[in-house]
């Protein structure tokens, strides 16, 4: 899907595609972070410099201004790259995919068809919303770092290249924007050596003159969404009070303290430090994360925002989400509250915290109403008594739950009664954990392979535990210590109803089911 | 009770024997030698060093004894629409793939396995999770397995 190359690639049909540059403004934005990773290593070893004083007695010194220097330095070299990495750095939008040309020693030319795309973001730092841009990244499930990041675009750029994109990535037939509409403004095909001092008068120049007079009223790809459900502040807070990460915090600051007064040794608090530092900032990447999360649907999918420092709307097509998880922590059991997790290819990784999660905290029915939009039919009857049953009931409450037999009680003393599974039409449910309570939803046709494992002490008892592989993500959906009985059972039927399910699947280009 | 690591309606072909001997030369390497160096030290220094010498010596043992029975264990299967995969002893395991959610397979051979006349084909899904390679096939056989389930997989090629 992506074809990294060296030296000068070929370029296929390069003359009826339009490159674009992204916003001029992009390397200013970049090259923060460079300066921002000088000033926290500067940081770190003033806090370290110990017996020498390290940075502070630097400060207070005569040669403090060596620093600003330092730093300065630090920054022109920081900002020079990306000014460089901005000038080789093109997209283009074709009929059924996307180009992507970057990197200065090593260029690298990326396209990605658009019917394999998984999923599209808009993601704005703290340092970009300053100059109103974002970054658009297309998410084309080949493994880490697969996706196509597009960045800086102004804010209304952004947005009307996601609208363009879930468009031709639904199938609809897209008239070619004019130039200049979307975007910086067109760049020529080959990005040859501009004179010194144009390159802020390229996009300038062409977006100046004709803003509106050429072209004609854009015609708005945007799908219209309506919006389903915000998370109130309160309840976020709460829900983060509740965590296991508080508690874990709060239980290790208690005993560092009861130390402390028992020894009279402070060192221990300082020993701490760097644990309490670990704990509180997950608490406040957590929070900051998912500040202000509202869902929403619209016809290209479902539509995720959210964040404080860092802003992020994203959109997933329908048909995309592998695997779903409901998930429920002990201390939420009072409120009944759940949290919502999908796999979704190529949102697994490194920013599966950021990206996975479709629901934070959210009421049963909440949670309940987010399954039904990525997952909107489970073929039967009574999805709520299925589900309910899924998500707190266990072997004694009657259902369609097929259980984990008795005598496994011996290797899970505390959930054997919940772990089990029930297939319904078109989803696999798959419930387990007592403290911590799972419920997986795999669609049938999102089955990638199926796996069944035992280890010595299970085939004493005959059981077995059932796994189905989805992409890479936090949902691991399995069904452990199941009879080995039925364990095979399910195998074999799983095995089949993927087969003609998948059969049956929707189209890649989800827009077009109406017209067939 | 009928195992469920033995569908009723799946013949299993096994791996080439040759594959002992591929997995028992970097253990008898790896034990091995620690296991010498120890003896050699627990005679001149001290007879401390028969411990060092003890420890790589039983699991170098564990490992010739364990390995033939490994290596029978593992089968594989081509159905029509799935491949199986089942392997292990103490822990089995049993790997169902669909022949359309392949997205490439690897065959692969080290320098001892080419010299032993052996590759091990390597299935790769969407999923990372999908832990499907069949080691110490003849490499005759591991390019039939390939082009076929390349064939296979081209046939009922789904999306994701």
């Amino acid at each position: 899907m992506s074809t990294p190359d060296q030296g000068t690639p070929p370029e296929p049909a390069a003359d009826d595609l339009e490159w674009r540059r992204v916003h001029p403004v992009t390397p200013l934005v970049r090259g923060w972070a460079v300066v921002g990773a000088a000033l926290l290593i500067l940081g770190q070893q003033s806090l370290e410099g110990g017996p020498r004083g390290g940075l502070l007695t630097l400060l207070t010194g005569e040669y403090w201004w060596t620093l600003l220097v330092a730093l300065a330095a630090v920054a022109l070299v920081g900002w020079g790259y990306s000014v460089l990495a901005w000038r080789m750095t093109t997209y283009a939008i074709g009929e059924e995919t996307v180009h992507l040309r970057r990197g200065i020693l090593f260029r690298q030319q990326r396209h990605a068809r658009l019917d394999r795309l998984q999923s599209v973001d808009i993601r704005q730092p703290l340092v970009a919303r300053f100059f109103g841009l974002c970054e658009l990244t297309l998410e084309t499930a080949g493994g880490t770092d697969s996706g196509i990041a597009i960045g800086f675009l102004k804010g209304s750029d952004a947005d009307e290249l996601r609208a363009e994109l879930l468009a031709r990535a639904a199938g609809l037939k897209v008239a070619r924007p004019a130039s200049g509409q979307v975007g910086a403004g067109a760049v020529p095909a080959e990005p040859g050596p501009l004179p010194e001092g144009t390159q802020d008068a390229v996009p300038a120049a062409d977006a100046v003159p004709h803003p509106v007079a050429g072209t004609p009223a854009p015609v708005s790809l945007e799908a219209p969404q309506v919006p389903v459900l915000t998370v109130p502040l309160g309840r976020m807070i709460a829900s983060v009070v509740r965590s296991g990460a508080m508690i874990t915090l709060l239980v290790w600051a208690l005993a560092v303290l009861g130390v402390v007064i028992g020894t009279g040794e402070f060192a221990v608090m300082s020993a701490s430090l760097p644990a309490v530092l670990g704990a509180g900032g997950y608490l406040f990447n957590r929070i900051t994360g998912e500040f202000d999360f509202r869902v929403a649907i619209s016809p290209d999918g479902v539509r995720l925002r959210h964040g404080l420092l860092e802003t992020r709307s994203q959109t997933i097509p329908p048909g995309r989400v592998q695997a779903v998880r409901l998930v429920q922590s002990v201390l939420w059991r009072g409120r009944d509250w759940w949290r919502v997790q999908v796999n979704v290819a190529g949102y697994g990784g490194d920013n599966e915290d950021k990206n996975s999660v479709l629901l934070p905290v959210g009421t049963r029915d909440e949670a309940l109403t987010v399954l039904s939009l990525v997952l909107p039919d489970l073929g039967v009857d009574e999805p709520r008594r299925v589900l309910d049953a899924g998500l707190d009931g266990d072997s004694r409450t009657p259902s369609a739950y097929v259980t984990a037999p008795r005598r496994t009680r011996i290797l899970d003393p505390v959930a054997w009664r919940r772990n089990g599974f029930t297939v319904t039409g078109r989803a696999l449910l798959l419930r387990r954990g007592r403290m911590v309570k799972i419920l997986d939803v795999v669609p049938h046709e999102r089955t990638q392979s199926l796996g069944l494992s035992q280890g010595p002490w299970q085939r004493r008892l005959g059981v077995a535990s059932f796994q189905v592989h989805s992409t890479e993500g936090p949902v691991h959906p399995e069904a452990p210590h199941l009879d080995a009985d039925d364990a095979a059972r399910l195998m074999a039927e799983q095995a089949r109803r993927a087969r003609t399910a998948r059969a049956a699947a929707g189209p890649e280009r989800w827009m077009e089911r109406q017209g067939e | 009770m009928t195992s469920p690591f033995e569908p009723h309606d799946v013949t299993w072909n096994r791996v080439s024997p040759r594959l002992v001997t591929a997995m028992l030369v970097p253990a008898a390497v790896w034990l091995g030698v620690p296991a010498v160096v120890g003896v050699v030290l627990s005679l001149t220094v001290s007879p401390w060093f028969w411990f060092l010498a003890g420890v790589p010596a039983v699991l170098l043992l564990w490992t010739v004894l364990l390995v033939p029975r490994q290596v029978r264990a593992i089968g594989y299967a081509e159905r029509d629409d799935d491949l199986l995969i089942r392997k292990g002893v103490m822990f089995r395991s049993l790997v169902v793939v669909p022949y359309g959610r392949m997205q490439y397979v690897d065959v692969e051979a080290g320098p001892l396995d080419r010299r032993l006349g052996l590759a091990k084909v390597q299935l790769h899904t969407a999923s990372v999770g999908t832990d499907a390679q069949i080691p110490g096939l003849p490499p005759d056989e591991a390019a039939r397995l390939r082009d076929r389930l390349a064939s296979r997989g081209e046939a009922r090629l789904a999306g994701l």
